[in-house]
């Protein structure tokens, strides 16, 4: 007789034996038992989330009673986390306003203090510490060229010699790509030219920070850390709440200040007064004079991004 | 409904059987899987800061091995073309391994890309029409509907195909050839999308090239292909035993003749194959009495052949009642190419062509079967019905053949060669030309300003692929051995270009000129580990479900 080849029994999948019942039966609880040692972790998980969060409506879609009650369930968030009762509150933008910021490339010394003011004012995380503001030390050596920046500089005094200082922040373009680019609509263009994100929306993907142009786009890599007494009490949802572990953040031109007619803490703190900001609708508004007299620089126009962000020069 | 079912569950029971390799396989998967699990949920409690990104280098590996499937997956075209386009038939039977592999690919990319949200459990405002679907203007909302979309699509082809099979019935060419058509365009757009998430960003110059498109397509085209090769002789070791004393003996020995008996073919035989192959039913009368004026009926006990790989006779053979188990020999181990049972034929191939025998034929089952010389065979299929289930019945086998291979080959050789001047066109332009838009090449290429983490990779990858080019371009890869290290070199070369040199990169220098570094961390790595795991599984249990149904040994038939 020829002998046949030897192939794995098939059976017909029916008839289940109890050996390859008991068989199956370890198998699926080693499983079970690996799957769990696996997920072990997640037992640190702390507040992670709740039902009314998850189920949250995409902040355009609220109305008005339905904010209210996000806004009470923020200030309970917060007050448990920090034992700080805070003030959230919702914005809106200005009719007639549209806000563009100026700063002054002749004056600015690169003392960065804005970069802290705007760290305590929009309760950025310390540890890791998140800052919105960027400033590079360049070479006064007849190049204008961002790779020949420090951004790490320290020097006993500000400033040095044979050095200019370029603060870079978000540009709260026009033609915004990071907006553009925003698989689910978490970030977009107020009517007043300032581009928000809906922390509660965003997914984290960072495509935004991708594809920023200016460097201005800040992911919470890990849980925000900020010391009770440093939190600013005074809050808004599109502006300087606490915002999760998982979501993107940057500048809002201080939402919660400059709708409530104050002036950015950036441009509060700067001891030059190399910032200026105000409306551009308002032809007597300090930045229309800017515009209109001086000699102004705008970062990587050739992009097409159409920057509300102006560098100036005093001459 | 119920018979599919049925269906899923006869497949579902065989992939929980093997033999050890098998099942040490898949346990070794299953355990890799369990550390990428334990990694994710650290990293789901901690957050991405367990990764090595940051906000200068804010994706990683989980993005570049997601952009490295997505070319996978999309390969699985350069099969589907020459099959479903060009009528290739040494491709035919092979055509479902590249299907399945796109949905594996397509599963890990789904997990890469969660695995990299910052939010997971925010993925519903990602579902157009409950969440905030940005569509059209995202092209990461294009990512999403493409992938799900050619995911589906596999996963029906698929599914159909090996249904039919399994039916042994004859698919509707309506049913699933306007979706194979439609997988091919969608192949495309999914890499082309792809490379759009990256092309579209206009600060980030590395990116921002028209280029990136095509070396997309080349790439995935090279890496895709060659992976198939070497999965596709996976499967022919796993299918195959060593031969051993017999008829299909590795030394030739010659083996007694077993006894069958053989009359004249009767109209009543004709009616019973009628009964289990429908088509026969058109023909008419008088053309089924020239048919049986030359056919017999052969009846065979259990492994009793009928006909001998590497003769050259021309009868074909219809079963038309008991197994005939079809085996191939291949150097010193034999394989099931296919199982057949009432209605089915075989030999046909031969007589047809007039090539040797390409397997042995044996019965499995004490059977009988209705001989048929190569002209008579003819003549029958002049009608329509006939000849159609025939043909299709030809592509039936699970072959594997080496020229098979050696197609494949061709591809992955012309691709890479595309590949390759396609990064030398990248590199004039970077390097002949002072521009600094170019820097980030720069850094990839040479070091900047004293940062060169990446070099290392860039040179290793050129090293890899100009090596796998040498060798697909020789003679020398005709041999498998030497095919298979290509195979390997490609994968491996492309894998570190897509990934390591062309996502990493596109963030160094950051758009305002800071330089800040990136290199996988532990944790991140385990991720990666688990989820290349998870798709290995995918695709492994795919294929234990899939190969004894082309086969024949899993089929309706023995349904209990």
């Amino acid at each position: 007789m020829p002998a046949t080849e030897p192939t794995p029994p098939l059976s017909s999948g029916d008839g289940i034996s109890r050996r390859s019942f008991l068989r199956v039966a370890t198998a699926l609880s080693a499983g079970v038992a690996a799957m769990a040692a696996g997920l072990a972790p997640l037992r640190k998980l702390e507040h992670y989330s709740s039902v009314d969060e998850f189920l949250q409506k995409h902040y355009l879609d609220l109305n008005p009673a339905e904010m209210k009650r996000v806004l009470a369930r923020i200030e309970d968030e917060v007050q448990r986390q920090y034992k700080i009762r805070p003030h959230v509150r919702d914005f809106r933008p200005m009719n007639g306003v549209e806000f563009v910021y100026a700063l002054n490339l002749s004056r600015c010394v690169g003392c960065r203090k804005c970069v802290h003011a705007c760290v305590a004012e929009n309760n950025q995380s310390r540890n890791p510490e998140i800052q919105y503001i960027r400033v590079l030390k360049m070479p006064n050596d007849g190049s204008f060229d961002m790779d020949k920046g420090d951004t790490n500089y320290a020097p006993k005094a500000v400033p040095e010699a044979g050095s200019f200082y370029m603060p870079v922040q978000c540009h709260q373009c026009k033609n915004p790509p990071c907006v553009k680019v925003c698989p689910v609509k978490a970030t977009w263009q107020e009517p007043d030219g300032i581009t928000v994100i809906d922390y509660n929306w965003c997914i984290g993907c960072r495509y935004c920070e991708a594809a920023c142009p200016y460097f201005a786009r800040r992911f919470n890599f890990t849980a925000p850390s900020i010391p009770a007494d440093k939190l600013n009490p005074n809050m808004s949802y599109l502006g300087n709440r606490p915002r999760s572990k998982g979501v993107m953040e940057k500048c809002h031109f201080c939402v919660q200040r400059t709708r409530d007619g104050r002036y950015p803490a950036c441009v509060e703190v700067c001891p030059t007064g190399s910032r200026k900001f105000g409306n551009i609708l308002d032809p007597n508004s300090e930045v229309s004079y800017i515009l209109k007299n001086k000699r102004v620089l705008i970062l990587k126009e050739e992009l097409g991004t159409l920057p509300r962000f102006f560098y100036y020069f005093d001459v | 409904m119920r018979n599919y079912l049925r269906f899923l569950r006869r497949c579902a029971g065989v992939s929980l059987q093997g033999d050890w390799r098998y099942y040490t396989w898949i346990g070794v998967l299953g355990l890799l899987c369990v550390v990428g699990l334990n990694a994710y949920a650290k990293q789901f409690v901690a957050g991405l800061i367990t990764t090595g990104m940051s906000d200068q280098v804010s994706w990683g590996v989980f993005i570049a091995n997601f952009t490295f499937l997505v070319g996978m997956a999309a390969a699985a075209v350069m099969l589907v073309i020459p099959v479903y386009i060009y009528k290739n038939e040494d491709l035919h039977d092979l055509v479902i391994f590249g299907e399945l592999l796109a949905i594996a690919a397509i599963v890990m990319c789904l997990a890469f890309v969660t695995v990299d949200l910052g939010r997971p459990d925010r993925f519903w405002h990602l579902i157009p029409g409950i969440g905030k679907f940005h569509f059209p203007g995202s092209m990461l909302s294009w990512d999403v509907l493409v992938l799900n979309g050619y995911l589906l699509l596999n996963v029906y082809i698929c599914g159909y195909l090996l249904y039919c099979r399994y039916q042994n019935r004859k698919p509707a060419k309506a049913l699933y050839l306007p979706f194979v058509f439609i997988a091919i365009v969608w192949a495309i757009s999914i890499h082309t999308v792809t490379a759009f998430l990256y092309v579209g960003l206009g600060g980030r110059p590395f990116w921002n090239s028209p280029i990136v498109g095509p070396r997309f397509l080349a790439s995935a085209f090279t890496a895709g292909p060659a992976f198939v090769i070497l999965a596709l002789q996976v499967i022919r070791r796993a299918t195959s035993a060593p031969a051993e004393a017999g008829p299909l003996a590795a030394n030739g020995a010659v083996t007694p003749p077993v006894p069958t008996r053989s009359r004249a073919a009767t109209l009543a035989d004709l009616e019973r194959l009628a009964s289990c192959l429908p088509e026969i039913a058109t023909v008419a009368v008088e053309e089924r009495r020239a048919f049986l004026r030359d056919a017999t009926v052969l009846t065979v006990p259990t492994g009793g052949i009928l006909l001998h790989q590497g003769e050259t006779d021309n009868d074909a053979f219809f079963v038309l009642q008991g197994r005939i188990v079809v085996k191939r020999k291949e150097g010193p181990r034999v394989r099931i190419t296919r199982d057949v049972g009432p209605g089915e034929q075989f030999g046909e191939v031969s007589a047809l062509t007039g090539a040797a025998r390409a397997a042995t034929a044996s019965a499995e089952v004490p059977s009988e079967v209705l001989c048929v010389p190569a002209p008579a065979l003819r003549r029958l299929m002049r009608n329509p019905k006939v000849n159609e289930i025939v043909t299709w019945r030809m592509t039936e086998r699970l072959m594997i053949a080496d020229h098979s291979l050696l197609i494949l080959r061709s591809i992955v050789q012309v691709s890479m060669i595309i590949n390759v001047f396609l990064l030398a066109n990248e590199l004039f332009t970077a390097f002949y030309n002072s521009n600094r838009e170019e820097i980030s090449w720069r850094y990839l290429v040479v070091g900047l300003r004293g940062f060169h983490a990446l070099v290392p990779w860039f040179w290793t990858s050129v090293t890899l692929n100009l090596t796998a080019l040498t060798l697909l371009v020789l003679p020398l890869s005709r041999n498998l051995k030497w095919l298979n290290v290509a195979c390997v070199l490609c994968i491996f070369g492309i894998w570190i270009e897509k990934g390591m040199g062309l996502v990493i990169p596109g963030f160094i220098p950051t758009p305002i000129g800071e330089m800040v570094e990136y290199l996988p961390s532990r944790n991140e790595t385990f991720i990666c580990v688990g989820i290349w795991a998870f798709g290995l599984l995918c695709f492994t249990i795919l294929l234990r479900m899939a190969v004894p149904i082309l086969q024949g040994k899993l089929s309706r038939w023995n349904e209990a």
